[in-house]
């Protein structure tokens, strides 16, 4: 159940440059299916993704990562320095084993490689949001 | 066709039918035949219409199919080392992989790149120049080996094709005798890629038939554009749109270089009739759309009123779907790999590219890589399967498949026509809504556990029971092509270079044939950057009105 009355707003987007969208159209239908309210905002840059949490007043940021880890890292530093570290971050995509738990030092607080069950994800989001940071 | 078991909840009840919908019966016999089939007439002699039994005769009894391995990621230096590994390992061919941003024909130091500057490099190597081109390419045996030359998307291809005939002048190597292909896919482009960088579908067309137009005449033996089918299926697409698909985008060719006017059908149709097409999960019905393309390019070119064996022929590079492979214990993707390889020789394929086992999790490392070319070696030297011509043929199951595929392939062919034709199939977004709609039916039936993927919804392990270390690209990627760009800028004839965009941008507002302006400005060290500025200005850029499920 989600916490409080409010629809859970989640911003979803791409870090690389490119725009492949089947693992973010997966996640953006399955969030969407479970009564949420999901922004797609294409290839953007860590700065602009805060940009618009801001303008949207998102409860959660979920990023499909498909190279470095460069923009996640811009990404919470950028969040804490705007004093949105409440923002549940969660990221997604080819992210191999061994990466995971440098992702979660970083302060990602969900990390989907593939495989990742969607219902898994839609109950990380219902059971975490607004209650992180 | 219902399961019996004695469980309480029964599943629901098993359809047996293809991965593209295609209904199975329980087995097959003379009566499933196609009615009034006529093995001679309707499958004829390989290399004889309507060349469903292969595209050549004697296939691979004459020669074997061509392993042609995509390759490259890194800095130029660490690319340029695979790929002559790989062809040191018995690759016939080879495809150099470029960077992301080169696709997009920027500049490492333009903004979108510059913000991502560890990106680079992680699925090809960043080609800026003739410079970098050169460096990347010098030592490989060009126009001795078959190559891709580099143009993945349409807006990449002039360029590319000019860098391509440019270093072929600076080995002295004919163009006359130069056997290699060109890509330009509008499916990875406009289906796959969606980047707000990309010129509007028409100018993509515009861009590759002035490369066809100045190929068939200059460098006869090349194939300047192929149309790839496997990225469309990489989106999700199924086995009958992918057909269709092709199809409309050959009709696209087809019908812009016969406008233009300067080129009659036999002259040019060889030039776009080497195509790919993926195996993916579905063993049969794959080979089955092999035989069914092939008559289908047949029937397609006779339309237009084509003669020559050459524009009749359909010649395929099989591509097995990387998208079919799984993060998941990783190692059984060699399996997977060799599976659709078989398909792709039994099919009939004139070259095939298998992905890497390690495909899901990151850019080929050296073991994957290599595994993935002893598979093909393998199934080559060892298994037999290459003695005879089209094996499968006869069998009443695959003919009433190869027909079935075949009628739904013209349904959604007709499909595409009714939306106005390819291009504006895609440039209203209506292909790219087909495609998503498909995808998200496969994402339904894998989490629902009607299509069973080992690893994944069966056969799952808590705990992986092999870790290895993924491919990571040369850390120095970003500042190498950085100091190559400098280098170029500095050293490089400005007044030339400016001249050459101003010349370029006029051949444009005239309608011209781009080829011989972009020749000269590779020539005089124009960058990609700088082209993809000077199309995006002159073109305009495109999205992709909306997709399914992201709005």
């Amino acid at each position: 159940m989600p916490k409080g009355s409010r629809i859970i707003k989640v911003i979803i987007g791409k870090t690389g440059i490119d725009g492949h969208w089947r693992g973010v159209q997966a996640v953006a239908a399955a969030l969407r299916d479970a009564g949420m309210e999901v922004i797609y905002v294409g290839s953007l840059t860590a700065e602009a993704v805060v940009k618009s949490a801001i303008q949207e007043d998102a409860d959660v940021i979920g990023l499909n990562v498909g190279a470095s880890y460069e923009q996640i890292e811009e990404l919470i530093r950028l969040l804490k320095e705007n004093n949105m570290s409440d923002i549940l971050v969660m990221v997604g995509g080819v992210i191999p084993r061994v990466d995971v738990p440098r992702l979660k030092e970083m302060g990602v607080h969900g990390v989907f490689p593939p495989g990742s069950r969607l219902d898994d994800i839609v109950k990380f989001v219902e059971q975490n949001v607004r209650s992180v940071g | 066709m219902s399961r019996k078991n004695n469980q309480e909840n029964d599943p629901p009840e098993k359809k047996f039918e293809t991965i593209s919908g295609l209904p199975l019966k329980e087995i097959y016999w003379p009566e499933d035949l196609p009615p009034g089939f006529s093995p001679r007439e309707d499958l004829g002699q390989a290399g004889r219409p309507p060349y469903v039994r292969g595209a050549y005769p004697g296939m691979y009894r004459n020669q074997p199919w061509r392993i042609f391995m995509l390759t490259g990621a890194g800095s130029i230096g660490q690319a340029r080392d695979r790929v002559a590994y790989a062809v040191s390992q018995g690759g016939s061919g080879f495809i150099c992989e470029t960077d992301m941003s080169t696709w997009l024909m920027m500049n490492v130091d333009h903004p979108e790149v510059l913000a991502r500057k560890q990106d680079v490099g992680w699925y090809g190597a960043p080609v800026q120049s003739l410079d970098d081109y050169r460096d990347y390419w010098g030592r490989l045996p060009i126009g001795e080996m078959y190559c891709h030359l580099g143009a993945v998307l349409p807006q990449m291809t002039p360029y590319f094709m000019s860098c391509f005939f440019t270093l072929l002048e600076e080995r002295k190597v004919p163009l006359a005798k130069v056997n290699s292909t060109g890509q330009g896919d509008f499916f990875i482009t406009y289906i796959s890629i969606l980047s707000p960088y990309l010129v509007p579908p028409q100018a993509g067309l515009k861009l590759n038939c002035d490369a066809v137009e100045y190929a068939v005449q200059h460098a006869p033996r090349l194939t300047p554009v192929s149309i790839a089918g496997n990225n469309i299926r990489e989106c999700g697409a199924n086995a009958y749109q992918e057909m269709a698909a092709i199809l409309s985008c050959a009709v696209a060719y087809i019908e812009e270089i016969l406008n233009r006017g300067n080129l009659k059908i036999d002259e040019f149709a060889s030039a776009i009739g080497g195509v790919n097409l993926s195996t993916g999960s579905d063993f049969f019905e794959d080979i089955a759309k092999f035989r069914a393309m092939r008559r289908m390019w047949y029937k397609l070119l006779k339309r237009y009123g084509a003669e020559d064996p050459r524009s009749l022929r359909l010649r395929i590079h099989g591509l097995p779907l990387g998208s079919i492979y799984t993060f998941q214990q990783p190692l059984n993707n060699i399996v997977r790999g060799t599976y659709t390889v078989l398909a792709a020789i039994l099919g009939g394929a004139q070259s095939i590219g298998t992905p890497s086992f390690d495909e899901a999790i990151c850019t080929p490392t050296k073991l994957a890589h290599t595994t993935a070319m002893r598979t093909q070696q393998i199934l080559m030297e060892e298994s037999n399967v290459a003695s005879v011509i089209d094996p499968l043929g006869g069998s009443y199951f695959i003919e009433a498949l190869t027909d079935q595929v075949e009628a739904k392939a013209w349904e959604f062919f007709d499909r595409i026509a009714a939306q106005g034709g390819f291009i504006k199939a895609l440039d209203s977004g209506w292909l790219q809504t087909e495609v998503a709609r498909e995808a998200a039916e496969a994402v339904r039936k894998i989490e629902r556990g009607e299509r069973r993927i080992v690893g994944v919804n069966c056969h799952e392990m808590e705990e992986e029971p092999y870790e290895f270390e993924p491919f990571r690209p040369d850390p120095n990627t970003w500042r190498l092509a950085m100091e190559s760009l400098e280098r170029v800028r500095r050293d490089r004839d400005n007044v030339r270079a400016e001249k050459a965009k101003t010349d370029l941008v006029r051949a444009l507002e005239k309608g011209e044939n781009t080829m011989t302006a972009t020749i000269e400005a590779a020539k005089a060290l124009v960058t990609v950057g700088e082209i993809g500025d000077l199309y995006r200005d002159f073109f305009g850029r495109w999205s992709v009105p909306s997709l399914p499920g992201l709005g």
